[in-house]
């Protein structure tokens, strides 16, 4: 149930981010086109919008199995040897994010102590670039849950098996509605 | 192992920007050949300008030199020459600089670890529109691309335009579909960014300065040894010079350029016509006195005299 | 040492199955960590630049949200039941069509993995219909999307003519006739393949047919004319089109053809209601159900499936920005560009050199980045040895749509592998034996200037220059 409830508000998030990106570039053109206006922040907002949108959701689809990779090499193994290969992997990965969450933490703790905002918002930038600490926050804990998965023979791959049986539920409970 | 100086800037290298930072490299290179190395990075191949200031607080660049208009993030001292119609020519932008108040403004960024080197020239601001432009009344509704600075929001307000903000990338088809009227820039800028093949017309209004100014960190340049300092100063001095010498002349070069084109035409403003720009616009000072210091703004219109 | 312990790094990170991005990621930051002075800091900077300053990006994320609703709400069926019925007899047909479709969306987009992201889905699907190997579709697809940055407009197009003297124009200009022909020259080659391969055709199915489909699928037809009219119209710049096709097609799928959502299965018109009433009860209902939209499932899974591809491909475009970022700061394509400048190579040669120079790189880096560092170096030696500027523009252009297609760095061969759900290997072998058309239409480009120099040096001749 927990597990549930965190997976929908992360997909609520990711949702709402681009849906809000979207409208807000259309808002846009429908000010400057039609009332002939325009806001100074907008362009801001939109790209770091953007970027939370990337960095939130990179997590997600680790869980989700969308990101893309080569799996040619790896399927030449047995099972086993894979689930050592993809082992490696996922420690690698995981090399990448604390050499990202080093050096995202000097960098936000840089200007913080300068004390710096936005150029258009008077959002300071630590806050609003600090979704390069917490997104990569949230790939660390995927990733070890990955690892913990691919020890005790889970899964023997980036692609989480999971994905199918999850696109299967909701597909069901799309049916499910349509029925009621 | 030498110093290493990472000079990191966002045009190309054929600018004056881009001449200056190269003849910085070679005269460093001649005289501190192996203590001190410049390594000159063009066209925002490192960062771009929204980041290489933050990129060289973290001590990655040591060297760059943004639009002054950049700054406001950093010190809201250097909107002043943001101001519309305070300079009536480069050589009074040249003497304010050079005066003890501008000298001053180099150092008005210490506290978040920065430290102004010179200023760098570009020229004069012209409005380049798809209509044409002469009196404030023509401008009235349209809109105008201008770089973020509250400034130059208020400026273009004050006659009734509307600022918009866009990436250039975007800009240029904005401005070839008409989606936006205008843009500001020096000649300079109208001809290395080609906006002058899109735009019919081009008021030469000079009614704002575009220039630079070159920036270390405080950290990277007061832990320089201190005879390497000043060596180092003294090439950025010349350089700088040099690089100035080369924008009062391309500025004059690219208009002709421009005008040879055949492809847009520039409007002269009569004195009677640019004195109505002055009165429109001139409310823009009193609404930034208090931000900017009202000593600060009456000595830089004493450089016109 | 650095570089090769760079790629090194690079392919033995995706040899292990990693996600791409987090092999280019974790190649650029350890190289930096044991090779460079640079801080980690500064390059977590760099990542964060790289997925926050490059607006002109985000017409990806907005043309997948617009396809994934034409393609889930039955608009894109009708829009290949038309497709079908006007060229469904014609050997390689639908095939010719979706190049053509792919032509037009490159005078919309300035990117070519956005015009993939565009139409990708919805063509692959409909060449599958009409019996197309799925593989064949993907890689002529992918192929044809590269078009995007040789038919204006064409963010790289800026990029080269900002970082040297050309004229954005004049260079917008010369895309045009070998935009035109390398569409023609996919087309018929898929024509010969297609009747080699014995793909069947379609017994003609009248202009009933014709003419009813196409009004059934006018809705979708429509988002075209209005991505296309919002640019040429000065309503929007080519990103913000990408936005309004993206509204546009939400509206026409839940509110005009009401194939899923709160609206689903209430028709337009009912029974013998007046087309006052109609209207008033219409509108009434669209406004009533917008709050359902929000918890509508089918909408939901759209919103996310569209969410997934982008956040997918915006994280590899940003890490390979990364990886381009520690070539720059290791100087290697300097290093390399300036040594066959000083090689002293007749023009002939200069420019087999600079395309294989310029193919090496479009394997690893993104186009913007490549002509950001190569123009400046190779367009003053080019100049020297008498080539035209804008020849040498469009060579270097032909050569990142290449680029776009070759691994481990090749934004198209992502979005196709994000679009059809299929591995990064199988985009790489569809895409394959479609890039010796591409390959052969770069040596033609290459050796015969007149194709890209005729239509400016012509537009120049009736304007008087
Ligand atoms: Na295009
Ligand atoms: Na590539």
């Amino acid at each position: 149930m927990l597990m549930r409830t965190i997976n929908r508000t992360e997909e609520a998030v990711i949702c709402i981010l681009l849906v809000a990106i979207t409208l807000l570039v259309f808002a846009d053109v429908v000010m400057r086109f039609g009332f002939n206006a325009g806001f100074m922040w907008s362009q801001e907002l939109t790209l770091h919008m953007s970027a939370w949108f990337v960095l939130f959701g990179t997590s997600y689809g680790l869980k989700a199995g969308s990101h893309i990779g080569m799996d040619a090499f790896v399927k030449l193994f047995s099972f086993n040897n894979r689930r050592i290969m993809s082992g490696i992997g996922a420690i690698l990965a995981l090399v990448y994010c604390y050499l990202v969450l080093y050096g995202s933490w000097v960098y936000l703790a840089k200007m913080k102590k300068i004390g710096l905002t936005m150029e258009d918002l008077p959002i300071p930038v630590w806050l609003a670039n600090g979704m390069l600490f917490v997104g990569f926050v949230f790939l660390t804990i995927r990733l070890f849950i990955l690892l913990f998965a691919i020890i005790t023979g889970k899964t023997d791959g980036f692609k989480h098996a999971d994905e199918a049986k999850e696109s299967m539920a909701l597909a069901q409970e799309i049916m499910e509605e349509k029925r009621s | 192992d030498p110093i290493v100086i990472k000079f990191s800037h966002v045009v190309a290298e054929n600018t004056p920007k881009g001449k200056m930072a190269t003849k910085f490299k070679d005269l460093v290179a001649e005289r501190l050949g192996g203590k001190v190395q410049v390594e000159v990075y063009p066209n925002s191949q490192l960062f771009g300008d929204n980041k290489e200031i933050e990129a060289m607080l973290l001590g990655d660049v040591q060297l760059v030199a943004p639009a002054l208009s950049k700054f406001e993030r950093y010190t809201k001292q250097l909107q002043i020459y943001d101001l519309p119609f305070l300079f009536k020519d480069m050589a009074a932008v040249e003497k304010f600089q050079q005066s003890d108040k501008g000298q001053a403004l180099l150092s008005s960024m210490e506290s978040k670890g920065l430290v102004g080197l010179g200023y760098l020239h570009n020229g004069l601001k012209q409005l380049s529109c798809a209509s044409a432009i002469k009196v404030p009344a023509d401008a009235s509704g349209l809109k105008f691309r201008i770089m973020t600075s509250d400034v130059l929001a208020a400026q273009f307000e004050a006659v009734k335009a509307v600022p918009l903000k866009k990436p250039f990338s975007e800009v240029f088809t904005l401005l070839q579909t008409r989606a936006i009227d205008g843009q500001e820039n020096t000649y300079s800028n109208i001809y290395s960014k080609k906006f002058f093949e899109i735009q019919p017309y081009i008021t030469e209004s000079n009614h704002g300065v575009l220039d630079y100014m070159l920036v270390s960190s405080t950290e990277f340049w007061m832990g320089m040894p201190e005879d390497i300092r000043k060596e180092v100063k003294k090439a950025l001095d010349e350089a700088t010079a040099y690089g100035n010498q080369i924008a009062d002349s391309q500025d004059l070069e690219d208009r002709q350029k421009i005008v040879e084109s055949k492809r847009t035409e520039i409007i002269t403003l009569s004195e009677a016509e640019r004195n109505q720009w002055i009165e429109a616009m001139k409310p823009v000072w009193l609404q930034f006195e208090k931000e900017i210091g009202k000593d600060l703004i009456d000595a830089a219109y004493q450089a016109n005299i | 040492m650095t570089t090769v312990a760079l790629f090194t790094l690079l392919f033995g990170c995706m040899m292990l199955g990693i996600p791409i991005a987090f092999a280019l990621g974790l190649s650029s930051l350890a190289t930096i960590l044991m090779f460079s002075n640079d801080s980690l800091a500064s390059i977590t900077l760099k990542l964060f630049e790289a997925l926050s300053e490059h607006y002109t990006l985000l017409a990806i994320p907005f043309f997948i949200l617009s396809s994934a609703f034409l393609s889930t709400g039955g608009v894109a069926k009708r829009i290949i039941r038309f497709a079908l019925s006007m060229v469904g007899h014609i050997h390689g047909g639908i095939g010719m069509a979706s190049v053509m479709a792919c032509m037009i969306f490159a005078a919309v987009s300035g990117s070519s993995p956005a015009t993939v992201a565009a139409i990708g889905s919805i063509v692959i699907v409909g060449m599958v219909k009409a019996g197309y190997p799925e593989s064949l579709a993907a890689g002529l697809i992918g192929n044809a999307g590269t078009l995007g940055i040789l038919i204006p407009p064409s963010i790289v197009m800026l990029v080269y003519s900002a970082a040297t003297e050309v004229s954005a124009s004049r260079m917008f200009m010369a895309g045009f006739v070998p935009g035109i022909m390398m569409g023609l020259m996919l087309m018929l080659v898929l024509y010969v393949v297609a009747r080699y391969k014995k793909i069947p055709c379609q017994p003609w199915a009248g202009l009933s047919e014709i003419f009813s489909s196409g009004f059934s699928a006018l809705g979708g037809l429509m988002l075209i004319i209005i991505v296309l009219g919002s640019i040429y119209g000065g309503i929007a710049s080519p990103t913000e089109a990408a936005a309004v096709s993206a509204i546009y097609a939400f509206g026409v799928a839940i509110y005009g053809y009401r194939d899923m959502g709160p609206l689903k299965s209430i028709p337009w018109r009912k029974n013998g209601e007046g087309v006052v009433a109609m209207l008033a009860r219409n509108l009434g209902q669209m406004v009533v159900t917008l709050p359902r939209i929000i918890v509508d499932k089918e909408i939901n899974k759209v919103v996310l499936d569209a969410s997934k591809v982008s956040i997918m491909l915006l994280f590899i475009i940003a890490n390979a920005m990364l990886f381009a970022h520690v070539l720059t700061t290791e100087r290697i394509p300097h290093h390399i560009a300036e040594m066959i400048v000083q090689w002293g190579l007749s023009p002939w040669m200069f420019l087999v050199v600079v395309n294989i120079l310029l193919l090496i790189a479009g394997n690893f880096m993104e186009p913007s980045a490549i002509l950001l560092i190569m123009a400046p170096i190779l367009f003053p030696i080019s100049m020297k040895l008498g080539i035209d500027p804008i020849h040498l523009g469009i060579i270097m252009v032909v050569n990142m749509e290449i680029g776009m297609l070759t691994p481990p760095v090749g934004l198209n061969l992502f979005v196709i592998s994000g679009v059809t759900k299929n591995s990064m290997g199988w985009a790489i072998k569809s895409c394959m034996p479609w890039l010796m058309v591409l390959l052969t239409f770069l040596v033609i480009i290459t050796y015969i200037p007149w194709i890209s120099l005729c239509l400016p040096e012509f537009l120049d001749k009736m304007q008087g220059y």
